[in-house]
């Protein structure tokens, strides 16, 4: 019996979606710099990660395995004004100027980026010098900018002058997905014409603290950082010179208030929305990367919603990003995306076969949703 | 309608309203205090304003969410979230909607913020200072994500569809408006519960502090003496449905939502850009189907600052080559309520097409000769008269513009 009571919520719009095409990632995580290495260690099963952010007199890290990003912030930034970026801008800045990199044809692009609250450490220090200091604004007024939300969008526009549609989206280890489902409602209602879409989460003693004291994280998870931002353009748009890694079709994303199970119901809901709505069927998807490993008690629910949704496990290849990255929050949807598109351009494997992939997650405030990727050679 | 504004989709108005505001709880308090003239700004109570050499702020007085909320727990969210739950929650008892069908329906809940839950933040931070991270309260440190906002209104309504925080900053009521209009027009949604919120907190009122863009005692946009802005908090949410749906239950229908548009300075983080803003104005009309001169007022975003100031009235004079139409801010009686401010600037000029007045710049003494000539700021109370087609404006740290557009309803 399905655990889905069909009678309690009406279905989607059943409109099938228009693609959109994915041209290139940028991908900066534990497992290094681009889709290759991520491809390396998802197949190694693991990452080492880079050396954690460094720390002030009054911070140090909780006792949890930490995988930091490995990346050379300085070779693909420059040094110029680089210790002013909070790590989030870092990240986020580096991932979508790695994705920007083969586009020659840059106007029309904006930027939307997923993070739970942007740089956390960068709030925290902030916040704490309205306390320690000897008047409440005596501040650092240049690291003000860098606590909004929105710093790692805004001055990836400043630095490559992307004057189109800017925003930055919230929605904890969802935050990626709803820029996801943003930048593709956005596209198709043309207000850009390209969007450099992903996620970014930074790793600072004060997100690790929060993790750690929450008690949130699932057992053998280390918790991680990273950024990956994809350049999407709507396909009718026209030649870019750029052939598509893969093409991002229905993204879904919904809410329920009633606990777990309610969650459950929802996702399986969405997903077998999406499914419908790419024109696929459940035998299409042949790769799903799940999202909620990382978070204790809820691998459980997404995997209800999977088996509910897909009609059992099937033979399908799973990827499992937090294992490799660690649990990374905000980031978490790109980096499953970006682990998609690494698999499907891996040149140690043959996946001309897999047609499509699903890319779910859950969030402990009632938010679920997921997307469905087509291969390239699938065709949109 | 043109035929080809048809085929862009279904039409979408909005019918109802809610806000949490240093003005009162309710449109109707809102709305009455704006067109009277009245201030919200008083001493700050939000948090220990010790040692700040500015201490007024637009904070919120009186708000008891227990009774607001009737779907949701308020102990489970920030006050930010709290906020905005009980604004949806107005606005859906505003509409007369029928909660059931909202909730039985793919209805989205769309806010944008600032700060997020910054009080949690600023809580968690105090922990810190006291007795070290290792203290963090473990209930506090589960809260403190933006996205919650978004999330206590879909728990408050128990909505089953999208639920979206955007944190783009001083401009995110205004794109979570433009994308819930898209929502139902497109038929991503059946409804949207869309605005803003924010929080007053010491990390906010510091920032704006150090920047020296703190006024002594009031906002007072468009003046030659004006000192800059006053840090506030607050949700305003709007009710947005299909127009068929509205007409089918004999709704009130304050607005019809024409379109919006958005664009980023790619300039600098924090001084905005004039043909940025213009570019953002006029993408709004081409979306709205609409010509400069058939914009009767513009609600300014109208912080209060100088920069501000000359920047928005080089923008509008860019666009609007026949003289620009009375433009005010609301924000001279509300202070700057952040993330909700372009919400509340969505409320009021809702109101003001359904009731027929314009906000006023109720502070303004004179106005600054270095905007130029003939600039209708709307001095002192409301101005009684009939927009049909009204701007409205949200700019934010970061270069993110964002421009929506509301016309009266005529069926």
């Amino acid at each position: 019996m399905s655990i889905v009571d069909e009678q309690q919520r009406p279905a989607a719009t059943s409109r099938t979606v228009v693609p959109v095409a994915l041209d290139t990632v940028g991908v900066v995580s534990a497992a290094g710099v681009g889709l290759g290495p991520l491809a390396d260690a998802l197949r190694r099963g693991g990452a080492d990660g880079g050396q954690p952010p460094a720390t002030g007199e009054a911070e140090s890290y909780p006792p949890l395995t930490l995988r930091p990003a490995d990346f050379p912030a300085a070779d693909l930034l420059g040094t110029k004004g680089l210790n002013r970026l909070t790590r989030a801008e870092q990240l986020g800045m580096a991932a979508c100027t790695l994705a920007l990199e083969p586009l020659s044809d840059r106007s029309g692009t904006g930027v939307v980026l997923g993070s739970a609250v942007g740089s956390s450490g960068g709030v925290g220090r902030f916040t704490r010098d309205t306390f320690v200091q000897e008047r409440p604004y005596l501040v650092n007024p240049s690291a003000f900018p860098g606590t909004l939300m929105n710093a790692a969008a805004g001055r990836t526009a400043i630095r490559h002058g992307l004057t189109d549609a800017n925003a930055t989206v919230s929605g904890g280890p969802l935050a990626s997905l709803h820029a996801l489902r943003f930048a593709r409602n956005t596209l198709v209602a043309g207000h850009a014409r390209r969007l450099l879409t992903g996620g970014v989460e930074e790793l600072s003693p004060q997100s690790a603290w929060v993790w750690y004291r929450a008690g949130s994280l699932a057992p053998r998870v280390a918790l991680g950082e990273g950024a990956a931002v994809f350049a999407l353009r709507t396909v009718p748009d026209g030649a870019t010179g750029v052939n598509p890694l893969a093409h991002v079709m229905a993204v879904e994303t919904g809410f329920a208030a009633g606990g777990p199970l309610a969650v459950a119901r929802r996702l399986t809901i969405c997903v077998r929305d999406a499914i419908a709505r790419s024109g696929l069927g459940a035998a299409d998807i042949a790769v799903v990367a799940p999202g909620a490993a990382g978070r204790r008690g809820w691998a459980a629910v997404e995997e209800r919603a999977l088996g509910a949704a897909l009609d059992g496990p099937g033979h399908r290849h799973q990827l499992r990003v937090q294992e490799v990255l660690g649990e990374t929050h905000g980031a978490s949807v790109a980096l499953q995306v970006a682990a998609v598109v690494a698999r499907w351009h891996d040149p140690h494997l043959d996946t001309r076969g897999e047609r499509a992939a699903l890319v779910t997650s859950v969030g402990p405030d009632g938010s679920a949703g997921c997307a469905v990727l087509l291969h390239p050679h699938a065709g949109a | 309608m043109s035929d080809e504004a048809s085929a862009a989709g279904r039409r979408v108005v909005v019918t109802g309203l809610g806000a949490v505001s240093s003005l009162g709880l309710g449109a109707r308090a809102v709305t009455s205090a704006i067109r009277a003239g009245r201030s919200g700004i008083g001493p700050i109570g939000q948090f220990d304003g010790t040692g700040f050499e500015r201490s007024l702020a637009g904070e919120v007085r009186g708000f008891h969410a227990e009774m607001h909320l009737r779907g949701t727990d308020p102990a489970r969210w920030g006050r930010s979230g709290r906020f905005a739950a009980a604004a949806a929650r107005m606005a859906v008892t505003d509409a007369g909607a029928n909660p059931a069908a909202l909730s039985a329906g793919r209805t989205a809940s769309c806010f944008g913020t600032t700060n997020g839950e910054s009080q949690v933040l600023e809580e968690l931070t105090q922990q810190w200072v006291d007795d070290g991270l290792a203290a963090l309260d473990p209930v506090l440190a589960g809260r403190g994500d933006a996205g919650r906002i978004a999330a206590a209104v879909s728990a408050e309504l128990d909505l089953s569809g999208e639920s979206v925080t955007l944190g783009t900053a001083c401009a995110a009521g205004n794109y979570a408006i433009g994308y819930g209009f898209d929502l139902v027009r497109t038929g991503e949604a059946d409804a949207a519960l869309c605005g803003g919120a924010d929080a007053s907190n010491r990390a906010t009122h510091a920032g704006f502090h150090r920047l020296g863009a703190l006024a002594a005692d009031v906002p007072r946009p468009f003046d030659e003496h004006r000192d800059g802005i006053v840090t506030a908090e607050g949700a305003a949410a709007l009710l947005l449905e299909p127009l068929d749906t509205a007409l089918a239950r004999g709704a009130r229908i304050y607005a019809e939502v024409l379109g919006y548009g958005m664009t980023c300075d790619a300039r600098h983080m924090t001084n905005p850009d004039a043909a940025s803003i213009a570019e953002c104005i006029r993408r709004a009309h081409d979306h709205a189907g609409i010509k400069p001169g058939d914009v009767d007022y513009i609600c300014a975003h109208g912080t209060g600052t100088k920069a501000n100031d000359s920047t928005e009235t080089a923008a509008v004079r860019e666009v609007f080559t026949d003289g620009p139409p009375p433009i005010s801010s609301i924000k001279s009686m509300l202070g700057h309520t952040m993330g909700a401010a372009a919400g509340f600037g969505a409320l009021v000029c809702c109101a003001a097409l359904s009731e027929g007045f314009l906000p006023p710049s109720a502070t303004l003494r004179e106005v600054d000769p270095a905007l130029g000539p003939g600039l209708d700021c709307v001095q002192g109370r409301a101005r009684a008269t009939r927009p049909r087609i009204v701007q409205n404006h949200g700019f934010a740290f970061g270069g993110n513009n964002a421009v929506t557009i509301f016309g009266e309803f005529t069926a």
